[in-house]
């Protein structure tokens, strides 16, 4: 039997649908890896019954879609690390942890201040302001479990620097915490970057501040796979494109 | 700008892999209206359908570490999951009791041509219904009820090897229906 022949005998369809012994099944996978026809002959039948599929669909009710996710929930595998579970449960300590320390920043930063300037009430006032509303920007991340993060690792340029970003896929917030960087050249800023499908999309320019862990709330992200920071020339033409050298970079 | 997050097959794969929530809400969100067509096209009891549906996600959730992208795409994988359920819903006791007066009995030899889910106006079996009687009843018996060949020779009284050849004919037939 040529290959041809083969493929229009009806074993293809016979596969996928599963109505095929086991015997029959083997010879068919080893086909596939043979000839490459056989293989694409298969897909175009897949493609075509999921077209099929996808076009006789019901959509089922809203308590069905409820009753699976409870009923999953939590279920995750306890061995991997990148599991969700285990990352909210990070997460959270992480969020915690990171609140504390934002707290403590921003009460030295205000001791410092007061320190240097008489108008101590104005500039408490402020940070007060300014820590609320960081704080409820950490409450909206903790409320949230459609927060996903990605922490973003030191490239060669480098290597010890250390960025986090949480993106909220609901609302599409984005939010820059810079971990450990080192402060730019007066002529020079970060630019933070979101990567969909390959492409760089501008989130924004950072302004980096003395404070500590300081939360920086940038542009809102439509989707995106991957997140990076460049050090760019100040006052650049066109900052839709990344000209300067990655500094950090991560996945979600 | 693209305001709707789209995973390749291989990206949802690693991620339902992980166990990522996000993902799998992704993949019901995207398949389980085409994956609960299946499910209806052989379980006609609405409420039986939502059970069986349920179990297809989890045992998504549960078992996507056995599936094994050389044989074959996520979605076929998914939909012989989902017709498998189907089909051990139906041929269940708790089913067939829920369901007496189209009944079969225990015994293969009773299947009869018109036995099965009737309803004839979705997916696969709009498609089934142009083809031959002789066909249809092939492919009815074994892709939506899940006899084997041997099952349905038996049944039908006709030879295994015509059984077989039938079935070929009819999803060649199928193929060019849904293509």
């Amino acid at each position: 039997m040529s290959i041809q022949e083969y493929i229009s005998s009806g074993i293809v369809e016979s596969y996928v649908l599963g109505l095929i012994s086991d015997e029959e099944a083997r010879e068919f996978e080893q086909m596939c890896t043979k000839h490459p026809e056989v293989l694409a002959a298969r897909t175009a039948f897949e493609l075509a019954l999921e077209k099929q599929a996808m076009e006789n669909a019901i959509t089922p009710s809203l308590d069905v879609r409820n009753k699976i996710f409870e009923e999953i929930s939590g279920t995750g595998k306890v061995v991997t690390m990148q599991q969700p579970v285990a990352r909210k449960t990070n997460w959270f300590k992480y969020a915690s942890a990171a609140s504390v320390i934002l707290l403590a920043g921003s009460i030295y930063w205000n001791i410092m201040l007061s320190n240097k300037n008489k108008d101590l009430q104005n500039n408490y006032n402020n940070s007060v302001a300014e820590l609320s509303e960081i704080k409820k920007d950490i409450q909206v991340l903790q409320a949230n479990p459609t927060v996903k993060m990605a922490a973003m690792g030191g490239q060669e340029a480098s290597p010890t620097s250390f960025a986090t970003v949480y993106w909220d896929t609901t609302s599409h917030d984005v939010y820059l915490m810079v971990n450990n960087m080192p402060k730019p050249a007066s002529d020079k800023q970060y630019q933070l970057w979101a990567f969909l499908d390959g492409q760089p999309v501008d989130m924004g320019l950072i302004e980096i501040t003395e404070k500590p862990l300081q939360l920086y709330r940038l542009k809102k992200a439509q989707a995106a796979q991957a997140f990076a920071i460049t050090l760019e020339q100040k006052n650049r033409p066109d900052i839709s494109k990344p000209a300067g050298t990655v500094y950090v970079m991560g996945k979600l | 700008m693209n305001t709707k997050i789209t995973y390749s097959e291989q990206e949802l794969v690693a991620l339902l892999r992980q166990r990522n929530e996000q993902g799998f809400a992704y993949l019901y969100d995207n398949y389980s209206g085409a994956l609960f067509g299946i499910v209806n096209g052989i379980v006609t009891d609405k409420e039986i359908a939502n059970d069986v549906l349920q179990n297809v996600f989890v045992n998504i959730w549960r078992k996507i570490d056995s599936y094994d992208a050389s044989k074959g795409r996520l979605f076929t994988w998914m939909l012989n999951i989902a017709r498998n359920a189907s089909i051990d819903e139906i041929r269940s006791k708790g089913f067939k009791d829920s369901q007496k007066n189209q009944s079969l009995g225990e015994n293969v030899d009773s299947i009869g041509v018109s036995i099965g889910p009737l309803v004839d106006d979705v997916g696969l079996r709009k498609v089934l219904t142009k083809l031959k009687d002789e066909l249809r009843v092939l492919i009815d018996m074994s892709y939506f009820q899940g006899f084997t060949h041997e099952e349905i020779a038996r049944a039908l009284d006709i030879p295994l090897g015509t059984v077989k050849t039938r079935i070929r004919s009819a999803l060649i037939q199928l193929r060019t229906m849904i293509q």
